[in-house]
């Protein structure tokens, strides 16, 4: 498959439902790997998504996904697979013939539609289910359905609307895995999560939004390096701590220092990564036993809140 | 992607379209609006074939109700027909005339006789037991017949099932689904926007045709069925291919350009009440619009190819027999070409439509 830009780009694109803003003059170069979106509701994730599938035009600016326009289903749709957050499945349809129909719909002969629908069932655990009517599928199942058919055809280009809801943990797991197989070979999966956590756990870069408009984006601790505002937080674990509290009070950067119950531990806020990192080694030097530093914010929990505050 | 591969897609498209016609919920009223003139002949059929097998065992000689003179009693006339199929009697009553400035009043009773014989219903009047009037008629008129499925053609198929049905099921090929929040399956195809809906036209038009064509059909056979079998022979031998093909070509033709119509309207507007309402208004006042808009219509092409005109009721109000009046019909070839000219551009609206189409369900 020849591809001529391994990225999906947003050049200045924005928007409007109407009078409603989309998404204004977003500006993006998502590279391969696991992308998250996160924002709150209606903060215009899905409709980055809509953008990125064609499945809306952009009112102005340029989008490509690895060099294919959204405007060309054609060529883009080979490439990319979107699983949205709405059921397709036409009336009495099993889940089987649902993934092949879409398969055969790309052009694929019958025999090799239904060989890549199984594999794809199997990707997902639904292999035994695959017989059923999909009206009969739990939530769960559905999100599985929709994954296996977005993945059937092999695309370089994952897009994912909240695909972790409604999985049971071990699925989730599991699905976890997939994605992160899909990155291994420099493939795109680009998926929106509410769930915070979880984001931390799968993503490799993150992209924040609120308001149609990109907050942050990048790897999670790049973003928390750029936020000035709010000291950064770090957990030593140590021996003496009312010790090395001390001695750290003392330095400018360091805005506040809490000892842990346990009297082990301790919870240091700075406005200068660098200095406290040096002002560690100065303190371990002094023949105080630092066990282990711990970055306490670098997660999108932090960043969401610092960013863009309020509900999820 | 090579254009073999492209049609094939089309094909996909429509096979997996047509299943979604033909058992949608929605698609069981134009079930009904296609086979509703077929009851209405099988009914007509059956009453036909019931009256000729149960009258004919009681039919009388042509020659002996011919013999049959105004002023004969009824007595006479039971002794030379025999019983009558039916025989009624009115309740006696008084009527006044004026005879020579002078008031007469008479009692009369009616008797109502009818007789057949194997071919033609004799109704007879008697007052006071003396006949008054004698008539005979065709128990089944073919040429009425087919006039009448003429008027059921152009009147009913034509202006209201085909084209009440082909909203039903153009409309939904695109706007349905967005109102069932499944459009975007058939957005993430790797296809064309343009080969989505051909193959969603095609499957249209397939279910369309299939669905008023045997409807059609289903009431041209039931029509025929009741009538005389050296008659059917003689249609079939003169015009009777020629007047099914030309049917079944207008009820074809008028899928493909109300279908094209329909299919436009779904793409370009939310509200299916309105276009329908605007395109039956404008088709309806088709005959007495000026020459050139006349042309912008399908109904104009479509009646053109009908092989028998439609019985007009000359006691119609105006209005009526305006709005029903066929304009000056084009040539046949013409309208073939007329239909497939307005389809082609309608289409091709529509193709532009498509790729401009979002999905933004929460608008519907």
């Amino acid at each position: 498959m020849s591809t001529t830009t391994p990225e999906v780009e947003f050049d200045d694109v924005s928007k409007f439902y109407g009078e409603v803003l989309g998404v204004n003059r977003v500006t993006l170069r998502i590279p391969p790997g696991i992308t998250s979106l996160v924002g709150p509701n209606g903060s215009g994730k899905t409709t980055l998504m809509n953008l990125m599938a064609g499945l809306i035009h952009a009112d102005r600016g340029a989008l490509s996904v690895r060099g294919f326009s959204p405007r060309e289903p054609e060529q883009l749709m080979r490439v990319l697979g979107y699983a949205t957050q709405y059921d397709a499945a036409p009336r009495g349809t099993t889940g089987m013939d649902f993934v092949t129909t879409g398969l055969m719909l790309a052009g694929f002969p019958a025999g090799e539609a239904r060989e890549r629908a199984v594999k794809a069932l199997e990707r997902v655990r639904m292999q035994e289910a695959a017989s059923r009517k999909v009206a009969s599928y739990s939530k769960g199942m559905r999100q599985r359905i929709r994954l296996a058919q977005a993945i059937a055809h092999d695309p370089e280009v994952l897009v994912l609307d909240e695909p972790l809801n409604g999985l049971d943990p071990l699925v989730r797991a599991e699905t976890i895995a997939l994605f992160r197989e899909f990155a291994a070979m420099g493939r795109h999966v680009i998926l929106s999560s509410h769930v915070l956590q979880e984001v931390d756990i799968l993503s490799d870069q993150v992209i924040l939004i609120a308001n149609g408009m990109i907050i942050a984006e990048g790897q999670i601790r790049s973003v928390r390096e750029e936020i000035h505002e709010h000291p950064s937080q770090y957990l030593v674990r140590c021996r003496d701590a009312s010790r090395v509290a001390s001695l750290l009070f003392e330095l400018d950067h360091i805005t506040q220092v809490q000892i842990q119950d346990d009297r082990h531990g301790l919870l240091v806020m700075t406005r200068n990564r660098r200095e406290f990192s040096r002002a560690l080694t100065r303190v371990s030097l002094a023949g105080h036993l630092v066990e282990s530093v711990v970055p306490a914010d670098e997660n999108m929990g932090a960043l969401y809140e610092y960013l863009i505050g309020g509900d999820r | 992607m090579t254009n073999a591969i492209r049609m094939r897609q089309v094909w996909t498209i429509a096979r997996l379209q047509l299943t979604r016609v033909f058992f949608s919920k929605r698609s069981f009223w134009v079930y009904l609006l296609a086979l509703f003139p077929s009851v209405i002949f099988l009914g007509h059929g059956v009453e036909v074939k019931w009256k000729r097998e149960r009258w004919g065992a009681q039919k009388t000689e042509s020659g002996i109700l011919q013999s049959i003179r105004r002023g004969d009693t009824d007595g006479e006339v039971l002794q030379k027909a025999g019983m009558p199929i039916t025989d009624f009697r009115s309740g006696a009553f008084r009527r006044r005339r004026e005879i020579g400035g002078e008031n007469e009043e008479r009692e009369i009773e009616r008797r109502y006789m009818m007789f057949f014989d194997g071919t033609n219903r004799w109704d007879l009047r008697f007052e006071n037991g003396i006949l008054q009037s004698k008539r005979s008629r065709p128990l089944n008129d073919f040429d009425e017949d087919r006039q009448i499925f003429a008027g059921v053609f152009q009147y009913f198929y034509l202006r209201l099932a085909i084209f009440f049905g082909c909203l039903g099921i153009f409309m939904n090929l695109f706007r349905g689904e967005m109102m069932d929040k499944t459009l975007h399956f058939w957005f993430l195809i790797p296809a064309r926007r343009e080969v989505l809906l051909a193959g969603k036209y095609l499957a249209g038009l397939i279910a369309s045709v299939l669905i008023f064509g045997t409807g059609a059909a289903l009431s041209f056979a039931l029509m025929l069925w009741p009538q005389d079998p050296a008659q059917l022979s003689a249609f079939w031998q003169v015009e009777g291919a020629v007047h099914l093909f030309w049917y079944a070509a207008a009820a074809g033709l008028a899928c493909a350009g109300y279908g094209s119509v329909f299919l436009a309207s779904g793409l370009l507007l939310r509200n299916p009440i309105l276009p329908a309402v605007v395109i039956l208004l404008w088709e309806s006042i088709n005959g007495i619009l000026p020459t050139l808009l006349q042309k912008l219509s399908v109904l104009y092409y479509v009646q053109a190819l009908c092989p028998t005109p439609p019985p007009v009721n000359a006691n119609a109000p105006l209005l009526v027999r305006l709005l029903s009046a066929p304009a000056e019909p084009p040539a046949a070839v013409v309208s073939v070409l007329g239909v497939m000219a307005v389809t082609a551009v309608v289409l091709w609206i529509s193709s532009k439509a498509v790729r401009r189409l979002e999905i933004n369900y929460g608008v519907e």
